[in-house]
């Protein structure tokens, strides 16, 4: 029996440094090859130490496929195959192709500049490693060798990203990185086709987070940009170069036409035209919306956000400034919030993650001293009047929408989501693979008796069996969300090798024919036992099968200011829904929520402020318009005594 | 330690052992590591222990806590590991299900073992094993107990716990212990298949080199010789290798082992030679039923074992031990393997058919073929063996269907061999053999420079820059160069759509220029001569792209160091218009290097600096090229000042050092001039004290060329020059990185997830 065996080279159960050796069938993939911010020595990179110990690893690696163009998935590239020397393949997409080699760049200047680093690669070293780059297009299958082959599907996240399909024979394995389930303002979503891999490897950071609602967010930063332009303020929002950046500069340029704001909005030198060039030639890559309206006007080519120039800093009055790096480590955001940071009018948002060792990291956890070279401590409570626990707009990372309920038939229940106590990391998870129409079913978890993966950065992975796909195309804009996910989570024991290197392997599996079924949109094609096919709607299908389906809920939570008890709190915000949503059917319920619709509102006292409630609103994705209008009345306040 | 960590301490314990505290990352744990491994290099572990006892809580509470997170338990492992490196005592565990945090027990019983062994057997020979510490017993027995296991795991696990006790320990015991445990690894290569071979090959190569094995080996060589003839193609490599590279030992395993290495390439001449080839590879070498099974059973297979067999002999080819090395015979194999690709060779048996199918195309053994090749350009050889070379070269940059990969390691690995080639004894000149094949590879490399694919365009430049570096000089190459188009076609590449290739475009222009190669030298070109400097100086001013800007500036500075014809006509003006557009550059390398430039002209008119090592020979102090007055109003008219002043406030770190460099240099120099050391404080100082804020924000301070030299020098001893240095010697990130800073960000992100969970409802 064919095994496959996965071996973390990094991440696993950390931020940075994402790489995975994946071996099917004595073919030897690495997937990714990405940097670790948070350290200066060594460890910046994966551990190649496991693959080099007995000879060159051009000859023991058959491929190395890059995700997407993010420092954590390729920043460790020109280390890997020009200093331990990697002679061999580098796939990757075309659009990944062109931007790599300009984050990686980026990144050496800033390790080099931070700390005038001379043991780190070189620009030569760059472009030596660009060189042996293989481009490939989407749904295209690229033959590696007589035996392996791989192809690329879209996955949203960030322009040229892509998940592969690494098959070997009858076995296949599936590699998300970072993908994005839901369109955001120029990038569809990820999709693929209906394979049966016997082992998905997906992105999992957020998979435990269930985060705000993206339009509350995007609301709170426009309002919280706004309120502190409005009051003279300057904004300083740390970004990487490309990527999620391009995001928050379309929603702010949108907000900015809207309410015809005349504060400056600056972009780091260089990278705008950069980031610009680079979308233009890569439309078909960005979302359907962004592909339409591009003859008429192109949505990069923006008309209030201007190059900036380090002199303008220190002009008067406000503006907003998007700068590198995003960690605020080194260079020019570093500098920037240096120069702000004493004025309480300023406020820095930080829309991606930060780690541990850098000026983002202690803003993100909250720390209200800081010591800044030269002994100068600075308060940022007032001046970090927006922190990113509630990132803004689609963080930098795969935003997984989450399920609050899921079904299967499988008798150990279903697991959709595994809480990993907020971990961060690839998860493994095997399955039985079958072609085609059969690709349903959902994630069995860790009590039927499944090994954990090991990962060699970290402590042991534990097993996440989570994802939901869409089944569609990645143009259409979804109206449901749809998902199918298959496979039964085996990761196994594998034989500790060195300290710095372990391994887990994948049998793999025959397909488990039970309990394979499909859940499709609007049609269920089942077979029947004369084994022809029978078209009934999904609700009929679901009813049949018994399975309930999948639901997104946003979540967002309202501070308000009030003594009163829960209860009280609860009966008020009724009172209150009750007499200004009249045409909508409001309940409280017995345990002391209230309903609206599909919305659920619960109040909670936070314990460290006796005066301070937390209403937690939570709401269906089908109900967006109305939690959003929901929350946003919340926020006003209740009304002083009950109507 | 120091008192604030001290004092954040137990409070981090606490989280740590909490499992209901989530703990910041592992990328916090191990940085803590780190610290702790710091801390006891200073420090005591007892001290630090008895000083500490929430450390001692930590260690024996995580023993019973069970829902403890693996990243803390293989942290306290690990933790404990250091401590027990200096001190006795302490508890180990093994088996837990999680590998990662066996593997860090493994290394804890290692440093158990050998801690119990130094502490209970202190002076006694303890050979034979059976008056061993109870707790070395134990764990002995133990490992012994995993070896004799038919599971694979148990197995690797014992041979890299005993992989890791050779490769750290030694001392006389791990000999008596390698004694009793050699049968039952001996036993390993018995088994069929051969379990965990990559651990097995990693233990016996540490044993072996181990120097408490250099007298005595104690059946190790038996046990080596063993495994060479029974472990599989893809194993066996490595450990042949690993053999070859021993300084000590026996000359018939060496023998045994480097027949081993060159087997796949024996077979392959065998099955291509159609006379008996070259001695030396054939000699011994018997046909290898499982090599040959290998070679055929599939493309993978047989690319696999040729690539890792070129690269092993790669490795080989430098080293002082390598054993007598049959040159002429590995270079007839090489171009064998490269013959084989490209389908020009000629089978000879059914076995070399078989091949020709198989390698047709295959870039993966053509990449390893060329590196090959490049390597034993270092040997020496008689001429033909160097034609022979060339010649398979030459094919292969010709050759339509060469890849990029490809075609860029033929270029390193011609140069290479060009470099290499024996010249004529007594001739200046390049020997009767190249200016021939200059004459055929110039026009292969005309069509290179017009290749579709960048990959191939850069390749070719940054050749021809190596080659005109390395003979710009010699009249065979000017002449053949000149003959052909290959300059005009380099300056094409100027306007190349790829920045890289325009880079490197630039560099090799300005070679050729450095070397007057870079346009004929007829008449008609005296206009195509001239303009080069205007051609890379609007490169520099309008190229989108830094690597094109950055090469420019390599080249300016180079030819203002070396008097070239461009920069010396009117050096002033050169340096002037270079570093305008130098330090308006958004990257900071641009800049960095338009300092460098400066700093170079600064020398040129000031004199070298001055060496500052005390014991080497002090020259006489150059005088300088003219009075101070006068160079310092030349470096004011240049604008050197407007920019190292303000490039002094940059924002990047490495152009404001580079800056505070160049100004030490500049006020080191002006001090020995003892007439002007007093001059200044005029009425002038004020407005430049006025001017530097201004610089500060970037802005310059007064256009260029209108300072004073005298307040240029106030300005120079107003600046605490030394005081810069060092603030910019700090990484712009120490602050965040010390220790306290550390433990502040692992408690406060405890807190931090402790309220990000309850958004979880």
């Amino acid at each position: 029996m064919p095994e496959i065996r996965v071996t973390p080279l990094g991440a696993g159960q950390d931020v940075g440094r994402s790489c995975i050796l994946v071996s099917i069938a004595g073919k030897n993939v690495m997937l990714d090859c990405g940097m670790h911010m948070g350290f200066n020595d060594d460890r910046r990179f994966p551990d190649f130490s496991y693959i080099t110990q007995n000879g060159r690893l051009t000859d023991f690696l058959d491929c190395v496929i890059i995700s997407h163009f993010h420092l954590d998935h390729c920043g460790a590239l020109p280390y890997f195959s020009e200093m331990v020397g990697y002679d061999g393949p580098i796939y990757m997409t075309h659009p990944t192709q062109a931007i790599c080699p300009i984050l990686l760049e980026d990144y050496r200047k800033i390790a080099v500049d931070k700390k005038g680093e001379a043991n780190f690669f070189t620009s030569q070293m760059i472009k030596d490693c660009m060189k042996k780059v293989v481009a490939v297009h989407l749904h295209q299958t690229v033959q590696v060798d007589d035996e392996l082959e791989i192809k690329a599907y879209y996955a949203g996240h960030v322009l040229g990203a892509a998940m592969f399909q690494i098959k070997v024979g009858s076995e296949s394995v599936v590699y998300t990185g970072d993908y994005n389930m839901t369109p955001d303002r120029h990038l569809g979503a990820a999709w693929i086709d209906k394979c049966r891999p016997n082992l998905l490897i997906t992105e999992s950071t957020y998979a435990t987070t269930i985060r705000d609602s993206k339009r509350c967010r995007e609301r709170d930063f426009l309002k919280k940009v706004h309120e502190t332009v409005e009051r003279g303020g300057k904004v300083l929002i740390p970004v990487f170069a490309l990527g999620r950046a391009q995001e928050l500069c379309i929603l702010l340029e949108t907000f900015w036409e809207r309410m015809n704001l005349k504060v400056p909005i600056y972009f780091s030198t260089g990278l705008t035209e950069k980031a610009n060039h680079y979308y233009k030639l890569f439309i078909p890559w960005t979302n359907q919306k962004i592909r339409k309206t591009f003859v008429q006007r192109n949505m990069f080519e923006f008309k209030h956000i201007k190059a900036f120039d380090r002199a303008f800093a220190d002009n008067p009055g406000p503006m907003v400034v998007f700068a590198t790096p995003g960690m605020l480590h080194a260079g020019q955001s570093l500098q920037i919030f240096r120069k702000w940071a004493g004025n309480e009018k300023n406020m820095v948002i930080m829309p991606g993650y930060c780690v541990q060792g850098t000026v983002g990291h202690k803003i993100l956890s909250g720390q209200r001293k800081l010591e800044m070279e030269g002994r100068q401590v600075v308060s940022p409570d007032p001046v970090l009047g927006w922190q990113g626990r509630g990132a803004p707009p689609g963080g930098n990372r795969c935003p997984h929408p989450v399920a609050s309920a899921a079904g299967g038939q499988d008798a150990g229940g279903v697991h959709v989501i595994q809480r990993t106590r907020g971990r961060q990391g690839h998860h493994a998870a095997g399955g039985p693979g079958r072609a085609g129409e059969r690709a349903a079913g959902a994630w069995r978890g860790q009590e039927d008796g499944v090994p954990e993966a090991e990962d060699r950065a970290g402590a042991p992975g534990q097993l996440l069996h989570a994802g939901q796909w869409r089944d569609g195309d990645a143009a259409h804009e979804p109206q449901h969300p749809r998902r199918h996910l298959t496979g039964t989570a085996e990761a196994g024991n594998g034989a500790g090798a060195a300290p710095r290197g372990q391994e887990a392997s994948a049998p793999a599996r025959h397909p488990d024919h039970e309990g394979q079924r499909e859940c499709r949109d609007s049609l269920w094609r089942g077979e029947t036992k004369d084994g022809n096919f029978r078209l009934v709607s999904s609700e009929q299908a679901l009813k049949e099968l018994g399975l309930a389906e999948h639901q997104l809920r946003f979540t967002c939570r309202v501070h308000l200011h009030d003594t009163r008890k829960e209860q009280e709190m609860a009966l008020r915000v009724y009172s209150h829904l009750k007499s200004v949503l009249k045409d909508h059917c409001v309940q409280h319920l017995p345990d002391g929520s209230v309903t609206v619709e599909s919305i659920l509102i619960q109040a909670a006292a936070p314990s460290e402020d006796p005066g301070t409630k937390v209403l937690l609103v939570s709401w269906t994705y089908q109900d967006e318009e109305l939690g959003s209008f929901l929350t946003s009345l919340l926020k006003k306040g209740l009304p002083q005594a009950p109507s | 330690m120091d008192p604030e960590c001290s004092r954040l301490l137990p409070a981090l314990c606490a989280v740590l052992v909490d499992p209901r505290q989530p703990v910041a990352d592992d990328t916090c744990l191990e940085k803590l590591l780190d610290w702790f491994k710091t801390v006891t290099e200073g420090e005591s572990s007892l001290v630090l222990l008895q000083g500490h006892p929430c450390l001692v809580e930590l260690l024996s509470h995580v023993l019973k806590v069970q829902d403890l997170s693996p990243g803390v338990l293989s942290f306290s492992l690990r933790l404990a590991g250091t401590f027990a490196a200096q001190e006795n005592c302490f508890q180990y565990l093994q088996g837990d299900s999680s590998l990662f945090v066996a593997s860090a027990a493994s290394q804890l019983l290692v440093h158990v073992l050998a801690l119990s062994m130094r502490g209970g057997a202190e002076g006694h020979p303890c050979l034979r094993g059976d008056d061993w510490p109870a707790c070395a017993q134990k764990i002995t027995d133990h490992v012994e107990e995993s070896l004799c296991c038919t599971a694979t795991p148990k197995v690797t696990q014992a041979l890299n716990v005993l992989t890791t006790t050779f490769g750290r320990c030694q001392s006389p015991w791990t000999e008596a212990l390698w004694v009793r445990l050699s049968p039952r690894v001996a036993c390993l290569l018995e088994r069929d298949p051969i379990p965990a071979a990559h651990s097995l090959v990693d233990l016996l190569l540490c044993v072996a080199r181990s120097p408490v094995f250099s007298s005595s080996d104690g059946g190790l060589w038996e046990t080596l010789a063993q495994a060479l003839s029974c472990l599989g193609p893809t194993h066996v490599g490595p450990l042949a290798l690993g053999i070859l590279k021993l300084e000590h030992c026996p000359q018939a395993l060496r023998t045994q082992a480097f027949q081993v290495l060159l087997q796949p390439l024996a077979c392959v001449l065998k099955a291509t030679v159609q006379a008996p080839g070259p001695p030396g590879l054939l000699d011994r070498t018997a046909d290898d039923a499982t090599t040959v099974d290998t070679l055929l059973a599939s493309k993978s297979s047989c690319a696999g074992l040729l690539c890792r067999t070129l690269a092993h002999l790669e490795e080989l080819q430098p080293l002082p031990q390598r054993p007598p090395w049959p040159q002429a015979s590995l270079l007839g194999a090489a171009v064998t393997v490269l013959q084989l690709c490209d389908g020009s060779a000629a089978p000879a048996s059914s076995v070399g058919s078989h091949l020709c199918g198989t390698l047709a195309g295959c870039v993966r053994v053509q990449r390893a073929a060329l590196d090959f090749l490049g390597t034993l350009s270092e040997g020496t050889g008689p001429q033909e063996l160097v034609t022979q070379a060339l010649a398979v070269l030459l094919e292969c940059l010709e050759s339509p269907g060469s890849s990029p990969t490809v075609l860029k390691k033929a270029f390193q690995a011609t140069l290479q061999w060009l470099l290499s080639s024996p010249k004529t004894p007594g001739c200046s000149d390049l020997g009767p053999l190249i200016p021939q094949f200059l004459r055929e590879l110039f026009p292969v490399l005309q069509k290179r420079l017009c290749h579709p694919c960048w990959e191939v365009r850069d390749s070719a430049l940054e050749f021809l820059t190596q080659l005109s570096r390395h003979w710009g000089g010699q009249a065979d190459f000017r002449c053949a160069l000149l003959a052909s188009e290959v300059p005009e076609l380099a300056r094409q590449l100027l306007q190349d759509p790829e920045s890289y290739v325009r880079a490197s475009a630039v560099t090799a222009t300005g070679q050729l220029s450095s070397r007057g190669l870079h346009a004929p030298t007829s008449p008609e070109y005296a206009e195509a001569r001239q303009s080069l400097f205007l051609e890379l100086l609007h490169i520099l001013s309008v190229d989108s792209e830094g690597f094109p800007r950055r090469a420019v500036m390599q080249v300016f500075t180079e030819w203002l160091r070396d008097g070239h014809a461009d920069a010396a006509q009117d050096t002033e003006q050169f340096v002037a218009t270079v570093l305008q557009a130098a330090s308006r550059d958004l990257d900071w390398e641009v800049r960095a290097q338009g300092l460098e430039l400066a700093l170079v002209f600064l020398g040129q008119t000031l004199g070298p600096p001055r060496t500052h090592c005390p014991y080497a020979v002090a020259l006489p102090e150059v005088a300088p090229a003219r009075p101070l007055t006068e160079a310092l109003r030349a470096f004011c008219h240049v604008g050197l000042f407007d920019f190292a002043f303000c490039a002094l406030f940059d924002c990047d770190r490495p152009v404001a050092q580079k800056s505070c460099d160049l100004l030490l240099f500049l006020r080191d120099k002006i001090a020995s001039y003892s007439s002007l050391r007093e001059a200044g404080g005029g009425p002038n100082t004020a407005s430049v004290e006025a001017a530097l804020p201004r610089c500060r924000t970037g802005e310059h301070a007064q256009p260029p060329g209108d300072q004073e030299p005298e307040a240029v020098l106030a300005m120079l001893r107003s600046l605490d020059l030394e005081g810069l240095r060092s603030t910019l010697a700090e990484s712009s990130d120490h602050v965040e990185k010390s220790p306290q800073s550390l433990l502040q960000d692992m408690l406060a992100t405890g807190g931090f997830l402790q309220g990000d969970e309850a958004d979880c409802y």
